[in-house]
């Protein structure tokens, strides 16, 4: 590794000033909040919080219903990632299980709400199928649903990384001298994954337990935090020392629960060598898993049916006949048309920016010996454990009576900072996986460590820094927690508009915004996948 | 620095530099921002006027819920980013009181109740319950004709009501129930009929009316113009002025004092545009007379006013009745 440079020591400052400015302040705004009181500091907010029993059923509630979406999206990831993995499952479903599972990540959680609704409410197209509503889909069974899908493709993604690194000869070991089924499940898998399936379990939690999306369309009487600090921020009278109670109440399990992974993590098995050859698979388990999962992935795409039923239909659940005016009645409305363009503008913008700023700092972090690298890992862990609520509050906050107010440069910071750990790993991690002797070798060739950059790790970490395009592109689309508390009339983004036009209860125009989401998002990862693949055909 | 290397740089810098385009061309807009809880029945006629008048294009209408707009109101006062707003007359006194924030407004047109000179009243929005008659039929329920007849189990789980906190429609029911059987009985009434509306409850005004018109439940309590016009529009439904009475709300246009005399003219301009000529067609869809000289028909059976102003102080003692009723 190369000592560290002018350079090196301008961009580290250059980043750590731009951590300070966007992520610090503005928590520290939202802890500052929370102690102010009429004249001077008090716990007085904390006293009313605390006794409000309004307060505490929310709170209550959301530990209770993130639990059990959390319980059953660990086992549903599990499994899936088990067929993937150890079974014989032929490829293409594999592959079917693998896409379909992550299909939820492509639209904003507030479209699930209102999804579900047309799915399983009085006039919902399952209900009609089976002649009665199966149950009631507001509240408690629509949030525990919701929380699942919402949380089933990250759970899954990581369950799925974890099992790709396992060593598959431990199971024929275990075959060989004899093992129990249970036995044998037990020590080559279970005891291996304890740690990634803990972490999903935390992982799932923490998202229920944030989100905003869900609870805003389901919810019903069923209050839960996120919708108790909206109502508090920007409800009929707001109080902004209450919101900023709830904020830190809302903090308190997802820095629990870092702590916890980071726990886990200890416990963490490593193989020396790798075999993927799927030991042993019987045909009954392939079989039952394999149609088990095919059963879960296919119901998780049926509940997204209404999306492409509803705003194609004249006037549901009247009159079933397809019709394309709802559609073009959105395409020629200027206003909508605005937002979807402030949309694309905020997730490129994010995309952009994000890209450069997550190679920076990994490159900081992975390939100096900086003293200041370790600030990017802290920072990483701290935008973790975050909920995007509470960094957007902590913004209103913060650039209240600022110029930044108001501007697509607040919404697209906000954006790269809440979803910072995600892109900061894969490129530290890509760059850590390169050999730690090239800086050097280009510096005895005379090459400038910039030089060396552009020639030599650049190319070899395209792939990665395209995955974090499309990672940041997609989420810029689909969030709605943090940026409800940034957006004004000018910035409106297509997943705010949503909320907005639940207001009005126009179903049609929802739908209609969530499919350009979904198609764009699918589109940006299609052409993210080609360049991936021709990348990997070059190298 | 070879040239691929400045490429890359450029790439870097062009994508901040785009990022910050983006934030100024936003602000570089002069046209008047106008914030609105109305209907979108209401926003469209505003619209049309505005455009009729030749403004179209130098407006932007926002919609804003009653509740989050009247927050925004009392929290940020003059800072907020709207030019005009159009809202719940108590919200907009109130807001005034806190920040002297709006502009004085003058109409042609004689008041018939005294208002306070900083808005000129637009609609009048009443409240009444409506039902799904084919849906009511099919259930066999018995048609209700009081609010306390929404509090028979028989209805369990088939009403729909707007929630006081989100809603200023839902304060219209709260106001009805308790003029007429004070606060004590009021509330177990609200108590019973919470418990009746179960997963009903809802954050919008205009949640209730959506619920019936497609079926979701037969009963809903809402605005009376809207259900008025689903019924003209075919539907099977059926409005029912319940004998506690009919209460309204007024909804006003003002305008904030942002100190930037042009801007402000204009907005002043809108504001008065939308009081004056967009009234008759609002007319037609809120019945309820608010300038000298203006008749109605199909007035509602029992139009009744709250007996004091209405303020946001008297808004949240009745949303803590709500409240305690809801336990």
């Amino acid at each position: 590794m190369l000592k560290p440079t002018m350079l090196m020591r301008g961009l580290s400052i250059i980043w750590l000033v731009i951590f300070i400015f966007f992520l610090a302040l503005p928590l520290g705004a939202v802890v500052v909040k929370s102690f102010e009181g009429v004249d001077g500091w008090t716990l007085h907010n904390y006293e009313q919080a605390l006794t409000s029993g309004k307060f505490k059923e929310a709170f209550f509630n959301s530990v209770w219903v993130s639990t059990i979406a959390a319980v059953i999206t660990t086992v549903l990831a599990f499994l899936l990632a088990y067929t993937v993995h150890f079974t014989n499952v032929a490829k293409p479903i594999k592959k079917f299980i693998r896409l379909g599972v992550t299909l939820p990540m492509l639209l904003p959680t507030i479209t699930y709400g209102f999804v579900l609704i047309y799915a399983f409410g009085n006039q919902g197209i399952f209900s009609r199928l089976f002649g009665q509503p199966l149950f009631t889909i507001y509240g408690f069974n629509g949030l525990v649903i919701g929380y699942v899908l919402y949380t089933l493709p990250a759970a899954f993604l990581l369950m799925h990384n974890a099992m790709q690194y396992m060593d598959h000869r431990f199971i024929i070991v275990s075959h060989l001298m004899g093992d129990g089924k249970w036995r044998r499940f037990y020590h080559t898998i279970l005891r291996p994954m304890l740690s990634p399936i803990g972490g999903a379990f935390i992982l799932a939690f923490i998202l229920s337990f944030t989100d905003y999306g869900i609870p805003a369309s389901v919810g019903g009487t069923y209050d839960v935090i996120a919708t108790t600090l909206y109502q508090t921020m920007l409800g009929s009278i707001p109080s902004f020392s209450q919101g900023a109670v709830i904020s830190m109440a809302m903090l308190a399990p997802a820095v629990l629960g870092m702590i916890m992974m980071g726990i886990l993590e200890r416990g963490n098995v490593s193989y020396k060598s790798l075999s993927q050859q799927v030991a042993f698979a019987s045909t009954t388990k392939t079989v039952l898993f394999g149609s088990g999962s095919v059963i879960v992935v296919l119901a998780l795409i049926a509940v997204f049916t209404p999306l492409i039923i509803v705003p194609f239909t004249t006037a549901y659940p009247f009159d079933f006949d397809f019709t394309l005016a709802h559609f073009q009645a959105v395409i020629q409305m200027p206003e909508l048309m605005n937002v979807y363009r402030n949309s694309l503008l905020v997730a490129i913008g994010t995309a952009l920016v994000g890209v450069v700023l997550a190679f920076v700092a990994g490159l900081l972090s992975a390939r100096t010996k900086l003293k200041s690298r370790q600030a990017f890992d802290v920072m990483a862990m701290i935008t973790n454990a975050v909920p995007g609520m509470v960094l957007g509050l902590g913004y209103l906050f913060f650039f209240n009576n600022s110029s930044l107010k108001g501007t697509f440069f607040i919404i697209i910071a906000y954006t790269i900072i809440h979803f910072f750990t995600t892109p900061f790993l894969m490129v530290k991690n890509a760059l850590q996986k390169m050999d730690p002797s090239w800086e050097v070798t280009g510096a005895l060739l005379r090459d400038s460590w910039l030089k060396t950059i552009y020639r030599i790790i650049l190319p070899n970490v395209k792939k990665t820094l395209i995955e974090v395009f499309s990672y940041y592109f997609i989420n810029a689309m689909v969030t709605v927690s943090g940026v409800i508390f940034l957006v004004t009339t000018h910035t409106v983004l297509v997943s705010t508009k949503i909320k907005e036009l639940q207001h009005f209860s126009k179903f049609n125009e929802i739908f209609i915004l969530s499919l350009f989401i979904l198609v764009t998002n699918i589109l940006v990862k299609v052409v993210c996948e080609f360049y991936i693949n021709r990348q990997s055909k070059r190298g | 620095m070879n040239k691929k290397a400045m490429g890359f740089l450029t790439v870097a810098s062009s994508a901040i530099v785009l990022a910050a385009c983006g934030s100024s061309s936003a602000n570089s807009n002069d046209q008047v921002i106008i914030y609105s809880n109305a209907d979108d029945e209401a926003i469209e006629v505003m619209q049309n006027t505005l455009n009729e008048k030749g403004f179209e294009g130098e407006y932007i209408i926002q919609s804003v819920g009653t509740s989050e707009l009247g927050g925004k109101l009392l929290a940020e006062g003059k800072s907020i980013e709207a030019d005009v707003v159009t809202m719940a007359s108590y919200y907009i006194d109130s807001a005034d009181a806190q920040h002297e924030m709006f502009l004085d407004l003058t109409s042609s047109q004689a008041l018939i109740d005294e208002m306070s000179n900083v808005q000129l009243p637009i609609l009048g929005n009443v409240g009444s319950i409506f039902i799904n008659t084919e849906m009511l039929a099919q259930k066999g329920l018995d048609t209700p004709t009081s609010i306390k007849d929404l509090t028979n189990p028989q209805y369990k789980n088939l009403i729909s009501i707007p929630n006081i906190m989100d809603s200023s429609t839902g304060w219209l029911l709260v106001q009805a129930v308790i003029a007429e059987y004070g606060e004590q009985e009021g509330q177990q009434i609200l108590a019973d009929l919470i418990q009746n509306v179960g997963p009903h409850l809802e954050s919008s005004g205009s949640g209730p009316i959506k619920k019936v018109k497609t079926g979701e439940v037969p009963i809903g309590f809402g605005l009376r113009a809207q259900a008025i016009d689903a019924k003209e529009e075919g539907l099977p439904i059926d409005t029912i002025d319940p004998i506690e009475g009919n209460y309204s709300l007024v909804e006003s246009v003002a305008v904030i004092d942002k100190e930037d005399d042009e801007k402000e003219q204009k907005a002043q301009e809108i504001a008065l545009t939308i009081a004056n000529e967009a009234r008759v067609q609002l007319l037609t869809q809120y019945p309820v007379a608010l300038y000298e000289g203006e008749s109605v028909s199909d007035e509602p059976a029992y139009l009744k006013k709250w007996a004091t102003t209405l303020t946001v102080e008297l808004l949240q003692q009745h949303q803590a009745i709500f409240e305690a009723a809801k336990q």
